[in-house]
């Protein structure tokens, strides 16, 4: 971080304190023993930062990772400082994990894209000349309107991931008129989830799973990581639930951090989760711990699914996940005895073997079973805050192009996809290759390659890191090689910003405005985004890309209003405010929700074609894919190998944060976690040096050996992100290794277009 | 004057280094210097495994050793914390051996540890990992707030963890890191007594006030004595001198045969 | 008479020859060596001292010193082998005289030294006093040595350890220091250490025996009056 060093004498100094010292007493409990002169800094002598001037505070809602906590940004003399939690803010209460901690690193990254560039050399050599904004964007302009004139706007796609992604995916795609819009955070991460969740109840998980935390009596984690998946949120309600007495089942190859804190480790055999799920069920029905009352009011096919899970016993399926029949039994009865303050928390990446749909129904039927839905201590309803959109004329594209989840539908199969002006749908496959769910980012590459079911000729890539998150780098590669236009948008020279034709550098959060950030909640709330500084060097918005883009391509009509405030204002006045009176009320509009039952008087929540949560899906059944959970064995390693599985560190988000100083410094490479006798049999002990080879001789390393009696020894584990091939990552590049490189191959889900990843096997090589 | 305190949380501490990253951001701390490091121990053997995790920083000692061995008082007592000065830092890294936890290290030649964001509360802040901590495992107060707070802690934390207790209560003169463990400190590889070592409080409580006296003293004796003594030798030195004189004059008038009776004498 | 009276007066500015030019470098070299050493050290065994010790220049100066004072005996090895020899040989070699002395050492402390037992070229004060020197430097700079580089890895008994035999030992050093000011004042031996001459009375009275042993002519000065 770029430090000011300033000459303050210890009288200055004093004052400037004073000056500040009201504002961090706000801030902070207050249990200091008041103003005296402060001792010298810690480092270097200085005063610190809230003391070398008046502290300015902007709100914000985090861009550290998806979950986007509100936040406070702190600054003084136009240099940002230090981000803590919106105490007002419902996702951070005030708190704040270490990435969104490390934000103010982030912006200062000496790294940074500088300027618009374009490219002069091959694609992928990252030989670029810098240009004016104005040459950028009227080259760019210019390419996807000559792909538009002869394709039709649906053979531009476009990926976007990050918090300003809605400006290019939503806004800009379906203005401009292409379905082929997509976010990893769907088809690579949530689409199981979201359409399995639809499919039972007719509503998406959302953004943050509605737990209803405060009086939670038992958890059960399904591979999901709670603090080392650092979402802030979760980690305080999960701990409180916890430190209360809340029981905790998790299962896992692993063992993680929350399933040592845990009551029940299930240290399951990777892939047969949906056997242990069904062999709970088999537990719960049979032994008549479900929930009757609510089973008969509120759910249909009951007595199908009890039928289906009668072959289903603890000891079938002790055999199959290897773990002991009376422990599949005692855990279900747990859940059951705290029922319907017992949860199976959906996960947020669930896209692992390709049935995994499947896979999330069968845990939502458990939950369903213990009565856990619009239940206190179950899960409650959440619900999207009502705010208006920006007038605007009708749209080329209609429907949700992407995104988390489909938003609530009562007849997704048979709705008209969303296609373009010319008439094209998604080209992703939907529909043949795959059931429904948001665009399945994947599967828009092939087209890309192979010009089925149409060519795409474009793409625009906005915040992701798409060499380190879509599997098959080598097939990305290819079709990057075929494009006619290649636009990316970023704040940092990630590894395929190599490969743009265009590079327009973006202003970080802490240095724009934004979209409102309205979160489908518990108490449904609308968070805004302000600067806290003017933008470092020369970078822009994203909303400023978008319009000026829309305003080269005759989008002008979507482009009405002049800046980004008074887009916002203009949304805000639906709910009677302005930034100004946000800015009054702590950043946040918080509204009321319908948790329960009785918030819907005799109407249902669900919003299925039968009103009830459907344990038996008829879509499924009518589409030959199941109208209920089957375990299906997947393949297994070949001699030799251990299933690659992956995770987070509580420090990094996906492939972003590894080139953020602070970041960097507090986790800097991944390593490999491998059993610890099984590494001793094959040579290795902690803290070697290896490469790891995958089943099709992809490699990735050198990566440091964690010799650990914590895992499986079916499968290797590594924290996602790392091993970057990008030189212009002066810290992450080539750190560690990559678990994107080594999944040459995924299993797509047949229900939802989900990219199950977890289908990869690798091998220790000793580094050459 | 009230003693101040932190809370240590090691049954809610999940490791998501929060605090390990707002104490680096808010104390502007160079990349590569933290203050807290957090890190997991496991024992066992799959699948009967237990994993601890371990969050390492000041435990801000009463009876601190790093203070007690100090040479130039940077680092001192306040409020029941352990400062440090910086700029009065001789970089001689004793606190460095002295500290039972080994948490003082020498960044940029000079000492460098938590000082209780002394700078950040005396502003009316509350120190930086404690306020973004999002596992509640963090707190300040009175000690006396914190020592109770510690107390329902435990009493949940013993549900789970039946060998749960406080650690700080009484340790090294009581700390300014109250501790509730779900184990036992060894588990955590902390000191079950951190009460600094025997050597190290002799040598600065009784080695070196002793060795500053006696060194006063022998000066003073000295001086004082030093008149009298050079007085007296002045003395016998006059009349050594004029012994000396007279036996020369007695050794003249002899003439030389004397001296040879002088040689021989000598001989005998 | 005449002849007589000068040769009286020519014995009476007789210089003998007490250090040569070698030991007297390697007597200030170490002299100046330990006060910076004892200065520097004060700084952080004396707190009113302690801001001079602030930012590390003292422990920079401390470390220079020491390496002066360790070189020592390497120096005095090539300076003067023979002294260097002698020196180490006196210091620990006592005679029925010199336990005499030593048992009448008040009397000598009292700036007496006719009637004390005849001494031979160091008196068993200074034998004393130069052992104390070699035994307590060697402790001294063993325990520096490890303060010096065990800093950081060493942990708190043998910092406290290595610490207590640091300051024990300067305390003993720096009380010889004391005793070896005073009786240089006593006795006024300054001259023997800076023209490395001293007066043939002070000789005779101190170091009868030494006397006797010179040579008759080379290490004696005649001054004209």
């Amino acid at each position: 971080m770029a430090r000011v060093k300033l000459q303050i004498t210890r009288r200055a100094f004093m004052k400037s304190a004073l000056a500040g010292g009201g504002g961090l007493a706000m801030a902070g409990l207050g249990a200091g023993a008041g103003l005296a002169a402060p001792p010298a800094r810690i480092i270097d002598g200085e005063p610190g930062w809230f003391y070398r001037g008046e502290i300015k505070r902007t709100y914000n809602y985090c861009d550290m990772c998806p979950w986007r906590c509100g936040v406070i940004v702190e600054s003084v003399n136009g240099q940002v400082y230090k981000i803590d939690g919106n105490p007002a803010d419902p996702k951070s209460r005030g708190m704040l994990c270490a990435r969104g901690q490390g934000g103010v690193s982030f912006m200062y990254d000496p790294d940074r894209l500088q300027a618009p560039m374009v490219r002069t050399g091959e694609r992928g050599e990252g030989k670029f000349q810098e240009v004016t904004w104005t040459e950028a964007l009227d080259q760019a302009a210019e390419k996807i309107q000559a792909i538009a004139d002869e394709y039709g706007p649906e053979s531009i796609a476009i990926f976007g991931h990050t918090s300003g992604d809605f400006w290019l995916t939503d806004y800009f795609a379906q203005a401009f008129g292409t379905p082929n819009a997509a976010k990893p955070s769907a088809s690579l991460c949530t689409s199981p989830r979201e359409e399995a969740s639809t499919l039972t109840f007719g509503l998406p998980v959302g953004g943050h799973e509605p737990v209803d935390w405060d009086y939670l009596k038992c958890l059960t984690l399904i591979g999901s990581h709670i603090g080392e998946d650092s979402r802030n949120t979760l980690m305080q309600d999960y701990t409180n639930a916890w430190a209360r007495g809340a029981k905790v089942i998790v299962v896992d190859p692993r063992m993680s951090t929350v399933a040592s804190k845990a009551d029940y480790w299930l240290p399951i055999k990777p892939g047969t989760d949906t056997a242990l799920l069904l062999a709970w069920m088999n537990v719960i029905i049979n032994e008549n711990r479900y929930d009757a009352e609510y089973v008969a009011e509120w759910t249909e096919g009951f007595e199908a699914l009890k039928a289906h899970v009668q072959a289903f016993t603890p000891e079938w399926a002790a055999g199959i996940t290897e773990l002991p029949a009376e422990l599949i039994a005692e855990t279900a009865r747990v859940m059951a005895d705290n029922a319907p303050q017992a949860v199976i928390m959906p996960g947020r990446h669930t896209t692992w073997y390709g049935n995994d749909t499947q896979r999330m129904r069968a845990e939502y039927l458990i939950n369903s079973l213990l009565g856990a839905y619009g239940r206190q201590g179950g899960f409650y309803f959440n619900k999207s805050p009502y705010i208006e959109s920006y007038p605007h004329p009708p749209f080329l594209v209609k429907g949700t192009s992407g995104g988390c989840s489909a938003g609530p539908s009562e007849d997704v199969a048979n709705a008209p996809l969303p296609a373009g002006p010319t008439g094209k749908h998604r080209a992703d496959g939907v529909r043949e290759d795959f059931l429904r769910g948001a665009t399945a980012m994947q599967e828009l590459i092939d087209p890309m390659i192979s010009g089925e079911p149409y060519p795409i000729k474009g793409l625009i890539v906005y915040g992701v890191n798409l060499l380190n998150s879509i599997p098959d780098t080598e097939r990305t590669k290819e079709a990057l090689k075929k494009l006619d236009f290649v636009l990316v948008i970023d704040v940092l020279p990630q590894e395929h910003v190599a490969w743009a034709d265009i590079v327009l550098p973006e202003a970080t959060y802490l240095e724009r405005y934004d979209e409102l950030w309205t979160v489908a909640h518990k108490t449904p709330y609308i968070a805004m985004r302000e600067p806290a500084v003017e933008p470092l060097y020369d970078t822009k918005p994203a909303w400023w890309m978008a319009r000026e883009l829309g305003l080269r391509l005759d989008m002008d009509k979507y482009f009405k209003w002049q800046d980004i405030e008074e887009y916002l204002n203009t949304r805000l006045m639906s709910v009677g405010s302005s930034l100004d009176k946000m800015r009054e009320q702590n950043g946040v509009i918080i509204q009321k929700g319908k948790p329960y039952f009785e918030d819907y008087g005799n109407k249902s929540p669900f919003h299925t074609k039968s009103k009830k949560i459907e344990l038996f899906a008829h879509e499924l059944e009518l589409a030959g894919l199941g109208g209920l959970p089957v375990y299906e064995e997947i393949e297994q390693p070949p001699d030799g190998y251990m299933r690659l599985l992956y995770g987070r560190h509580p420090v990094h988000t996906f492939a972003k944060t590894q080139n953020t100083p602070v970041l960097h410094a507090l986790y800097p490479e991944n390593e490999v976690w491998i059993n610890e006798d099984l590494a001793a049999a094959q040579g290795f002990k902690d803290g070697d040096m290896v490469w790891l080879e995958n089943q099709d001789g992809a490699r990735s390393g050198p990566v440091r050996v964690k010799a650990t009696q914590r895992i499986r020894k079916d499968a290797v584990y590594l924290v996602h992100g790392f091993g970057q091939n990008a030189p212009g990552l002066s810290r992450a590049n080539g750190k560690g290794a990559s678990d994107t490189k080594l999944e040459t191959r995924y299993a797509l889900d047949p229900i939802s277009g989900g990219a199950g990843m977890r289908v990869n096997f690798v091998h220790l090589v000793k580094e050459a | 004057m009230t003693d101040y305190a932190f809370l240590l949380d090691l049954g809610r501490c999940i490791g998501c280094e929060a605090c390990v990253a707002a104490c680096k951001t808010g104390n502007e701390l160079p990349t590569d210097l933290q203050f807290i490091q957090i890190s997991e121990k496991s024992t066992g053997t799959f699948p009967d495994v237990t994993s601890l995790v371990l969050n390492h920083r000041c435990f801000h000692c009463t009876n601190a050793a790093c203070v007690e061995v100090c040479p130039t008082g940077a680092l001192y007592k306040e409020d029941g914390l352990t400062r440090l000065n910086r700029e009065a830092c001789s970089g001689c890294s004793y606190c460095v051996d002295a500290c039972p936890f080994g948490v003082p290290q020498i960044y940029d030649g000079f000492s460098s540890k938590c000082d209780g964001c002394a700078e950040v509360v005396k502003a009316g802040g509350t120190p930086w990992c404690v306020k973004t901590c999002p596992n509640h495992a963090l707190m300040y107060d009175t000690r006396e707030n914190i020592l109770a707070a510690a107390q329902n802690r435990l009493e949940a934390l013993k549900g789970r963890y039946p060998d749960a207790r406080i650690y700080g209560e009484t340790e090294a003169g009581g700390l300014g890191m109250i501790v509730v463990m779900p184990d036992k400190p060894e588990a955590f590889d902390l000191p079950e007594n951190p009460e600094p070592a025997f050597v190290i409080k002799a040598w600065q409580d009784l080695v070196q006030p002793v060795s500053a006296a006696l060194t006063g003293l022998s000066i003073v004796v000295t001086g004082a004595l030093a008149i009298i003594a050079r007085r007296n030798h002045m003395q016998e030195l006059a009349r050594f001198e004029e012994d000396l004189a007279q036996r020369e004059v007695a050794e003249a008038t002899a003439g030389d045969s004397s001296q040879e009776t002088t040689a021989e004498k000598e001989e005998v | 008479m005449t002849t007589q009276t000068q040769t009286m007066e020519h014995a009476h500015h007789r210089k003998v020859l007490r250090y040569s030019v070698g030991p007297r470098i390697v007597h200030w070299m170490m002299a100046l060596s330990f006060l910076l050493l004892l200065f520097t050290g004060m700084v952080i065994f004396l707190p009113f001292l302690s801001h001079y010790a602030s930012g590390g220049n003292s422990r920079l100066l401390h470390r220079i010193g020491a390496v002066i004072y360790m070189s020592i005996p390497v120096i005095y090895l090539f300076v003067d082998r023979k002294a260097l020899k002698e020196l180490l040989w006196d210091s620990f070699h006592y005679d029925r005289d010199d336990m005499k002395w030593l048992a009448h050492v008040y009397r000598y402390f009292m700036g007496h030294a006719a009637e004390m037992p005849p001494q031979g070229r160091l008196n068993a004060g200074q034998k004393l006093h130069h052992a104390g020197v070699v035994i307590f430097s060697a402790f001294i700079v063993i325990s520096g040595l490890i303060l010096w580089f065990g800093k950081g890895y060493m942990g708190p008994i043998n910092l406290g350890i290595a610490a207590i035999f640091h300051d024990v030992s300067m305390l003993v050093l720096t009380v010889l220091l004391v005793g070896h000011l005073y009786f240089t004042f006593v006795y006024k031996a300054l001259s023997g250490m800076t023209s490395g001459y001293i007066e043939e009375e002070d000789a005779l009275l101190e170091h009868p025996k030494w006397v006797e042993e010179l040579p008759a002519e080379e290490p004696w000065v005649v001054e004209e009056a």
